[in-house]
C-alpha cells in the first residue's frame, strides 16, 4: 500500500464522518468582494488569530498559576524567573490581549462606518458587540490576576462603578466582589470568569458570529454597494486566503518582537491593608471610561454624578447595541449623520485616552 | 505527489516542534523553594519581590540572550522568505483565476 491510497483511505474516513469536503467545497465556493474597503475584510481573521495566541498562550500560563492570595503573585513571580521561556509567555499574552482589544475596536468601527451591519446582518453586529464585551472583560479579569497594589486597587475603583446603578448595583458589586470588598475571593473569583465562565461564553458567541458570517457572506460597503457597478471579488480559499496569512506572519513577527523587548513587569504582592497607591489607572482600553468618570461632576441637580455617568454609559451602549434598527437608511441623510457621530465617537475616545495619559 | 510532499513537510514541522516543546522543559514542575538546589538559584538573575519591588523581566544569563535575540532575527528572516513564497503563490492563483482555469477543470 503505497502513501497516496493511506493518504486517500485517511481522508475518506474523516469525509464519512464529518463531512469534511462539503466544507472544502463551500471555502472553494465563498467569495471575498474586491473594493476600496476590502482592507478591513482582514481584521476579522486578525481578532482569530490574537485570539488562538490568547488560548495557547493562557493554556501555558495556567500550569503555573495559582490563584490564592497567598501565591498569585509569587506564581507570576515564578513564572517570570523560573519556568522556561516564562517571561516571554507571559507578556505574549499580555501584549496579544492589548492587540486583540485594540482590533476589535478597529473592526467595530470599520463596520460602523461602512454600514456592513445593515440588513440582514443585525445579528451579526449584536453578537460582535457581545464579542466586545467579554473580550473587555476578559481583560479586566486577567488584570487582578498578578495580585500587585496596582492591579488591586484598579479592580476596587473598576467593581466599585457598577455600585452607582439603582437597585441592582449594590447587588452586582458583591457578585463580582465575592463579598464587601476585594479580597482573596475576588481573585479566585476573577480567575474562575477569566478561564472558565468567559471562555464559554466566547466559544458560543464566536461560533454564532462566524456562522453568521458565512450564512450571509461579506458585506459590502454602502457606498460600494449604491454606485451599481459589478464588483470584483475573490475566491476565498486560496486567494484570499494566502493575503490573510501574510498579514498574520506580520502581525505574529510584531507580537513576538514586542512581547521580547516590552515585557511587562511585575509589582510586590498587594496588601490589603495598605493605602491605594498613586497614579492608579485601569488598561488603556479602560481609559477613555475611567477619564469621562473622572471628569464628571460630582452631582448634577439632584442626581449623583457617578449615577448619572453610569446611565449614560449604559443608554450609550443600549443604542451602541441596536445600531443597526437605528440605522434603517444607511443612505440617507440619517445615515450620513450617523457616520459622522462614528468618527465623532472615535476622536472623543482617543483625547480622552490620551488626557488620561497626561 | 505535490500533495504527500506537503502531508510529509507538515508532519516535519508538527514534529519539529513538538520536539522543541518537549526539549524547552515546558509544562515540567517547577518545584518548591526547598527542592531549588542554591546552584539554581544562583542562575536566576532577575531579583525576587524581597531584593526588589518591581520585577523586570529578562533573559536569565547571557547565553539564553543572545538564543533571544538569534530566534528573532531568524524569526523575522523566516517571515520575510515566507512573505515572498506567499506573492509569487498569490500572483499564480490570480493569473490561474483570471484565466478561469479552475472553473474550466471543475466543468
Amino acid at each position: 500500500m503505497n502513501l497516496k491510497a493511506v493518504i486517500t483511505g485517511i481522508q475518506a474516513w474523516f469525509d464519512d464522518r464529518f463531512g469534511l469536503s462539503q466544507i472544502f467545497k463551500f471555502l472553494r465556493e465563498k467569495e471575498v468582494p474586491q473594493h476600496k474597503h476590502t482592507i478591513w475584510y482582514y481584521t476579522g481573521s486578525a481578532i482569530l488569530l490574537f485570539f488562538g495566541i490568547q488560548v495557547i498562550t493562557g493554556f501555558m500560563l495556567v500550569f503555573y498559576y495559582k490563584p490564592t492570595l497567598e501565591e498569585a503573585n509569587k506564581s507570576i513571580a515564578r513564572i517570570m524567573t523560573e519556568a522556561p521561556l516564562g517571561w516571554i509567555i507571559r507578556s505574549v499574552h499580555f501584549w496579544s490581549a492589548s492587540f486583540m482589544i485594540a482590533i476589535v475596536f478597529i473592526h467595530l468601527f470599520s463596520i460602523w462606518i461602512t454600514k456592513s451591519y445593515r440588513k440582514p446582518r443585525e445579528a451579526t453586529w449584536m453578537s460582535g458587540v457581545f464579542l466586545l464585551v467579554i473580550s473587555l472583560a476578559f481583560g479586566f479579569t486577567g488584570y487582578l490576576l498578578p495580585w500587585d497594589a496596582l492591579s488591586l486597587s484598579a479592580t476596587k475603583v473598576g467593581t466599585d462603578i457598577p455600585r452607582s446603578i439603582p437597585v441592582v448595583g449594590i447587588w452586582i458589586t458583591k457578585l463580582l466582589r465575592g463579598g464587601e470588598d476585594v479580597t482573596g475571593d475576588t481573585l479566585t473569583r476573577f480567575f474562575g470568569f477569566h478561564v472558565c465562565i468567559l471562555p464559554v461564553f466566547i466559544f458560543i458567541l464566536l461560533g454564532f458570529h462566524i456562522y453568521f458570517i458565512q450564512k450571509q457572506g461579506m458585506s459590502l460597503p454602502v457606498d460600494v454597494e449604491n454606485r451599481n457597478e459589478d464588483v470584483n471579488s475573490l475566491p476565498f480559499w486560496p486567494n484570499f486566503v494566502y493575503r490573510e496569512m501574510i498579514v498574520w506572519l506580520l502581525l505574529v513577527g510584531i507580537l513576538v518582537t514586542i512581547a521580547i523587548f516590552l515585557p511587562p513587569s511585575l509589582d510586590k504582592a498587594a496588601d490589603l491593608m495598605a493605602p491605594a497607591p498613586e497614579g492608579i489607572k485601569p488598561e488603556w482600553y479602560f481609559l477613555f471610561l475611567f477619564q469621562i468618570l473622572k471628569i464628571f461632576p460630582a452631582k448634577i441637580l439632584f442626581i449623583n454624578g457617578d449615577t448619572l455617568a453610569v446611565l449614560l454609559f449604559a443608554v450609550a451602549f443600549i443604542l451602541f447595541f441596536f445600531l443597526p434598527f437605528i440605522d434603517n437608511k444607511p443612505a440617507e441623510r440619517k445615515g450620513k449623520i450617523i457616520t459622522v457621530i462614528a468618527y465623532v465617537v472615535i476622536v472623543f475616545a482617543v483625547v480622552m485616552t490620551v488626557w488620561s495619559l497626561l | 505527489m505535490m500533495r504527500s510532499r506537503r502531508i510529509a513537510l507538515s508532519l516535519l514541522l508538527t514534529c519539529s516542534l513538538a520536539f522543541f516543546f518537549m526539549n524547552s522543559g515546558f509544562g515540567q514542575q517547577v518545584g518548591s523553594d526547598e527542592q531549588r538546589s542554591t546552584e539554581e538559584k544562583k542562575e536566576i538573575v532577575t531579583q525576587t519581590e524581597t531584593e526588589k519591588e518591581k520585577l523586570i523581566p529578562s533573559p536569565k544569563n547571557i547565553k539564553e540572550g543572545t538564543a533571544i535575540y538569534v530566534f528573532v532575527g531568524w524569526m523575522w528572516l523566516s517571515i520575510f522568505v515566507l512573505i515572498y513564497i506567499l506573492r509569487l503563490k498569490i500572483k499564480e492563483i490570480d493569473r490561474l483565476y483570471k484565466i478561469k482555469f479552475f472553473s474550466a477543470k471543475r466543468e
